[in-house]
């Protein structure tokens, strides 16, 4: 479904991607972990289309999508929950989840869409018309998840989902999201929390300072020593 | 408790002491005359009211029982009324013991302190006016005080049942600009004596509340019917102000809607986008001066030696101001679109100095260019609008025109703020890269909000070129853009109603107090810094910025299994907690 092929990203003149290539097939939880810095978000920031590659393509079904902006990557079916949440804090939380579908126009299923992220996350359906800068962290997790999904993405983008939450609620959102990807929705996660990610994934990307150094099942990559090691406290 | 209720009084009632003082040294009730004592009575009332809901910790006082709050009321209201009393008395025994008082206080107010509160201290040395007149001045403003206080408890009263729910007050608001119109109506009767030789601005003072209470009464009506029956009513009342107002009073009036023109359109940049734009007096400037050229072409050297060079006779208007409209708005909106690529990429304080800049550019265009503009000579004999033969260029119909441009405008703004773009223009002031994210399409969107603030000013422009007649490059100085900023805060960021309440206030008000005119910018300022204090969402707030600002939402869930939110993912700005 996606394929990143030897892409290059640069911050100005620091070369935070070095040809990072991997692959994201339908229907499937893809994890990229690795340490601080690594260049996880600046990965994610090159497929939403917020960062340029300066060499490498990106394909979404076989096309390339690495020239669009990124609005119209939006509008092709690729949606990211940002690290760091950034909802609309001044906005409520319905207003927040409409935002999230404004590439769309088909109003019966934005309906549909929204009673569907509030069965996914009750908590939201509570605080509609909250301030979304109300919220605590989790249901800003939630909010900017929900937010995400509202567009109907075929290929949904979780930056770090697990930031700043306690681990009884990041076990909460994981099996959302579990959720969200038996609903037919394939997912790319970031993830910090090596063992979480690896737990609900099936295949996996381990990243080190701007290229990929380890890629296989989750399984097997949770097995291996050096994950085990550098990730997992031995 | 009983103590610091009576301190609190002490302090509230030595702030208004001051601020009446600094209003008399200004010579404000010389030029109410008559009615001064009850507008400055009311003035006090409203100080106390402000002081006693105790500004931003709202909730702290809204529990406050009425007793102490009675107390802190009177006792306020005492002090400012005996210490008031005491400058009058002071005054008295100074005249009486022959002393010239006037020469000293002619070099530090701008006019004489005669007229304190209406009770003359040479009169009570005369023996025109009784010694004990002084103290009505106390009980007066004791009243004040006490009025304050049942301010205070009406608005707890009104907040707790709601705006909308009904009940007397609401009716009053609703009734409030009729009965402000029919007030102007009767001043308008010669037979009238009331005000005297400031009737005039008593007038123009009460049509300019009229409009305001009638923004105020809009938002008490219930939406739907009743709503739209008192919009229709009121508009009425508004379309007869021009023909009952004198010369003077409609070209005040004028001036005040032209600016509720400029600032609708800014509302749209600043409010609506989120783009500090602070060079917006730049496209109020094209439109003049565009209009100037379209109008009277030989005014300009270069521009009519070209006409005559093409063969078009330059000695008259090339169109009329009807088919100059699209001319105008389309070149200040391109000019719109001019500022904004280059600014595309800047935020905040960067975005703000760069167009800051770009007002000055277009002005020093204006003032340097002299082939074209004629520099600081300026563009003369611009022609007013003409309809079916008849000039349109006295201040009356100056001001129908403001009012329809400014109407078209606002209905225009209106429509935009619950469109799609204006979700967009919402998300991206929020947050760009989000905004993005989700499909908004960020040049596009930033170009349109530049664009149309633009037009509008455009408009506004032309209209101004034709009440001038004649337009010089100092017309267009940093403080258009300035004001127009201002009126745009203190109205509320994103209001439609606030923009003309902040121009009633901002630009109208100087207008009735010509006399405190030199003292603008620091009435100003000093309006500023309360507003962003006591009222950091405008006078009358969208109700979206009302919310943003004010937790109405309700407090931040408890939740024992959530924990707190990352306090740096956003801001709140009322500084309270997530």
């Amino acid at each position: 479904m996606l394929v990143l092929d030897q892409i290059h990203t640069y911050y100005d003149r620091i070369h935070a991607l070095k040809g990072v290539s991997l692959t994201v097939e339908r229907g499937e939880i893809v994890t990229l972990i690795g340490s601080n810095g690594a260049g996880k978000t600046t990965t994610l920031r090159t497929i939403s289309g917020l960062l340029k590659p300066r060499a490498g393509n990106i394909l979404l079904e076989g096309a390339p999508i690495d020239e669009l902006p990124a609005h119209e990557i939006t509008r092709l079916g690729i949606s990211q929950s940002p690290e760091g949440r950034r909802i609309f804090a001044r906005l409520t939380v319905e207003e927040n989840l409409e935002m999230g579908a404004f590439a769309r126009s088909d109003k019966a299923g934005i309906r549909q869409d929204m009673a569907r992220v509030l069965e996914l996350f009750p908590r939201l359906r509570e605080r509609l018309h909250q301030r979304g800068g109300t919220l605590s962290g989790g249901e800003q997790q939630m909010l900017a998840m929900g937010r995400a999904l509202m567009s109907r993405p075929r290929l949904l983008l979780l930056d770090e989902p697990s930031m700043g939450l306690a681990p009884l609620l990041v076990e909460q959102i994981f099996q959302i999201i579990r959720n969200i990807n038996e609903q037919g929705v394939t997912i790319l996660l970031v993830e910090q929390n090596a063992h979480v990610a690896l737990s609900i994934a099936h295949r996996a990307y381990v990243m080190e300072t701007g290229a990929i150094v380890l890629a296989g099942p989750a399984a097997d990559v949770l097995a291996s020593p050096q994950v085990r090691e550098a990730y997992l406290g031995g | 408790m009983r103590l610091r209720s009576f301190q609190r009084g002490l302090r509230i009632g030595a702030i208004a002491f001051a601020i009446l003082t600094y209003l008399i040294l200004i010579g404000l009730p010389t030029r109410l005359g008559v009615v001064a004592m009850p507008v400055l009575a009311l003035l006090t009332a409203l100080i106390f009211w402000v002081a006693l809901r105790g500004g931003k910790s709202k909730q702290a006082l809204a529990y406050r029982a009425p007793a102490p709050l009675l107390l802190t009321g009177a006792t306020a209201g005492l002090v400012a009324g005996l210490l008031t009393a005491a400058l009058i008395a002071g005054f008295a025994r100074l005249l009486a013991a022959g002393v010239n008082v006037q020469p000293y206080l002619d070099k530090i107010v701008p006019m004489n302190i005669a007229a304190l509160y209406g009770v003359m201290p040479g009169a009570v040395v005369t023996g025109d006016l009784p010694a004990w007149s002084w103290l009505w001045q106390a009980i007066l403003l004791t009243l004040a005080g006490i009025v304050g206080v049942l301010l205070v408890l009406s608005e707890r009263a009104l907040r707790q049942r709601t705006w909308s729910t009904g009940g007397t007050l609401r009716w009053l608001t609703i009734l409030l600009p009729f009965i402000l119109l029919t007030f102007v109506i009767w001043l308008g009767n010669p037979d009238v004596t009331l005000g005297g030789n400031n009737r005039g601005t008593l007038r123009l003072l009460a049509a300019m509340a009229a409009i305001g209470s009638a923004l105020f009464a809009l938002r008490a009506a219930r939406p739907g019917r009743e709503q739209r029956v008192l919009a229709l009513l009121l508009l009425l009342g508004l379309a007869y102000l021009p023909f009952t107002l004198d010369q003077f009073q409609n070209s005040v009036m004028g001036i005040v809607f032209i600016f509720v023109m400029m600032g609708l359109g800014l509302n749209i940049v600043v409010g609506f986008a989120g783009l500090l734009d602070l060079g917006y007096v730049a496209f109020f400037a094209i439109g003049a001066y565009v209009y100037a050229f379209l109008s009277a072409p030989f005014a300009s050297p270069a521009f009519s030696a070209l006409l005559t060079s093409l063969g078009i006779p330059a000695d008259g208007p090339l169109i009329s101001f009807w088919a100059a409209i699209p001319i105008t708005m389309l070149t200040a909106g391109l000019g719109g679109v001019l500022l904004g690529i280059p600014v595309l990429r800047l935020r905040g304080d960067y975005l703000a100095i760069v167009t800051l800049g770009f007002g000055e550019i277009i002005r020093l265009f204006m003032l340097n260019m002299s082939d074209l503009t004629n520099g600081p000579r300026g563009l003369l004999n611009v022609a007013p609008p003409y309809l079916f033969g008849y000039s349109l260029g006295n201040p009356r119909d100056i001001f129908i025109l403001a009012l329809l441009g400014a109407g078209v405008i606002a209905f225009a703004a209106y429509r935009l703020d619950g469109s799609r773009l204006g979700r967009a223009w919402i998300a991206m002031r929020e947050d760009e890269d989000v905004a993005q994210a989700t499909g908004v399409n960020l040049v596009q969107t930033k170009l349109l909000a530049f664009a149309i603030g633009a037009l509008f000013a455009g408009l506004a422009g032309q209209l101004y070129a034709a009440r001038q007649t004649n337009i010089f490059p100092d017309n267009f100085t940093l403080f258009v853009s300035v004001d127009t900023l201002s009126l745009v805060i203190v109205g509320g960021m994103g209001s439609i109603p606030g923009v003309v309440l902040g121009a009633l206030a901002l630009k109208g008000l100087p207008e009735v107090l010509r006399g405190i005119d030199e003292y603008r910018i620091v009435t100003f300022a000093a309006l500023l810094v309360v507003m962003m204090i006591v009222r950091p969402e405008g006078i009358l707030p969208s109700t979206r910025r009302r919310r943003e600002l004010h937790d109405i939402g309700g407090p931040a869930s408890e939740s024992a299994a959530l924990e707190p939110a990352l306090p740096s993912d956003y801001r709140t700005l009322d500084g309270g907690k997530p």
